[in-house]
């Protein structure tokens, strides 16, 4: 019995030793893409307080109206929920498809019409096995994501807002807090709102070609394009971020399996040279069976 | 020339920052330079060349849509995409092409139709600016 209990002990322990090396290396790789993307998600900064600076001057135009301003009561609702392609990376995912189904859930019982936009392979998946509208839906793109990916997205999203497919659309992404936090979060990206809290009064008017509306209406796509990329990037830097912290626990663990299972195996091992010193001194053969 | 201070911004990284004596863009209205002293002024730019003066010589660079902004003391450009004439990827750009003019053939919907024809702008863009059309 001692010996092949000992070959078990000795079998698992090769293979969690090789489980960790594979959550190790997961580990590696997460590190290192994550430190990447959360420089690209930095680099979004001075574009966006340049395009909502000008948005916000425009706005302040007395005649200026624009339908992407313009307060309705909203009744359709499209929802862009940004997820991740992969698992094993702890609660990301779980996280950001239950705020979103709360949250469409929510404005469900508010009477309103929901549509969604799925971003990442988990999130179509969510959301295509239950009972939701999904009109649009994009699996991995969020890691080679380029620039002209999002202005096709947001292109669309723009020109459908203005025939009045929708309302209203809502982004729902997890944010990069640290290293550690990552956090579900939502925006209500359209119509634009609070333009009026960043604007600054250092310039006279100047003049818009050819009017103002018209180059507000024109920013509309940009700005869109610059938000969805922004969020699609800091949604794969927590991706890759909880995915980190998943893998250096599940690797922490491993080591704790490792120990325990070393101990048992020296323990067996010692149970059995002690067994043959007594048989030996004995004389007897003594099978424990 | 006297020489004014340019900025272009895109979310990805400051694309240039320094001085110049000359752009010419391309706004929903037309082609415009902007010189030294501009009045302030407010314009979408679409897809076209986008042309910096460097030291009396002509940068040429493809730029796909965006906002100019010129300002007293400085020109702003934000744009989701720049790319130098030289640092265009040709071969990324003809795929992209074929696989417009491709979904315009098939003409699906036709908003498919519109947005192939977009991507196929910026392509032709791209290539125009790279000079391998």
């Amino acid at each position: 019995m001692a010996t092949a209990n000992m070959k078990d002990v000795k079998r698992r322990i090769k293979s969690v030793e090789s489980t960790k090396q594979i959550t190790k290396a997961m580990q590696l790789v997460a590190s290192s893409k994550m430190r990447r993307a959360k420089e690209r998600a930095i680099a979004v900064q001075p574009f966006f307080e340049t395009l909502f600076n000008a948005m916000c001057d425009i706005s302040k135009d007395s005649n200026f109206t624009s339908v992407f301003t313009a307060k309705v009561e909203k009744k359709k609702t499209l929802m862009i929920v940004i997820a991740g392609d992969r698992g094993l990376a702890g609660g990301f995912n779980v996280n950001v498809l239950k705020k979103a189904a709360a949250k469409a859930e929510a404005l469900k019982e508010k009477g309103r019409e929901i549509s969604i936009m799925a971003i990442g392979k988990k999130a179509v998946e969510y959301f295509s096995k239950r009972d939701y509208n999904v009109t649009d839906s994009f699996s991995e793109i969020a890691e080679g994501m380029s620039m002209y990916g999002a202005m096709d997205i947001a292109e669309d999203v723009a020109a459908r807002f203005k025939k009045g497919e929708f309302d209203s659309v809502d982004l729902i992404y997890t944010t990069f807090v640290s290293a550690l936090t990552q956090e579900p979060c939502e925006m209500a990206i359209l119509p634009v709102e609070n333009l009026t809290s960043w604007a600054d009064t250092r310039h006279a008017t100047p003049i818009y070609d050819p009017s103002p509306e018209e180059v507000f209406e024109g920013m509309i796509p940009t700005y869109l394009c610059g938000l969805l990329y922004s969020a699609i990037v800091d949604s794969f830097a927590s991706e890759q971020a909880a995915r980190r912290t998943a893998m250096e626990s599940a690797s922490d663990n491993a080591d704790e399996m490792i120990g325990n299972l070393s101990l048992m195996y020296n323990r067996a091992r010692q149970a059995q040279i002690t067994q043959e010193l007594t048989e030996i001194s004995s004389a007897t053969l003594n099978d424990s069976d | 020339m006297t020489a004014y201070n340019l900025k272009i911004i895109t979310p990805e990284k400051t694309f240039f920052e320094g001085t110049t004596t000359q752009i010419i863009a391309k706004t929903t209205s037309g082609n415009v330079g902007i010189l030294h002293g501009h009045v302030p002024y407010v314009a979408n730019l679409v897809s076209a060349p986008f042309k910096i003066e460097i030291d009396g010589t002509l940068k040429e660079a493809a730029i796909s849509g965006g906002l100019i902004k010129v300002s007293p003391e400085d020109v702003v450009v934000v744009t989701n995409a720049i790319e130098w004439a030289d640092e265009i990827d040709v071969a990324r750009a003809q795929r992209s092409k074929q696989n417009a003019e491709e979904r315009m053939k098939r003409h699906e919907s036709q908003k498919e139709f519109d947005r192939a024809e977009k991507k196929l702008k910026r392509a032709l863009n791209r290539l125009t600016v790279a000079g391998k059309k």
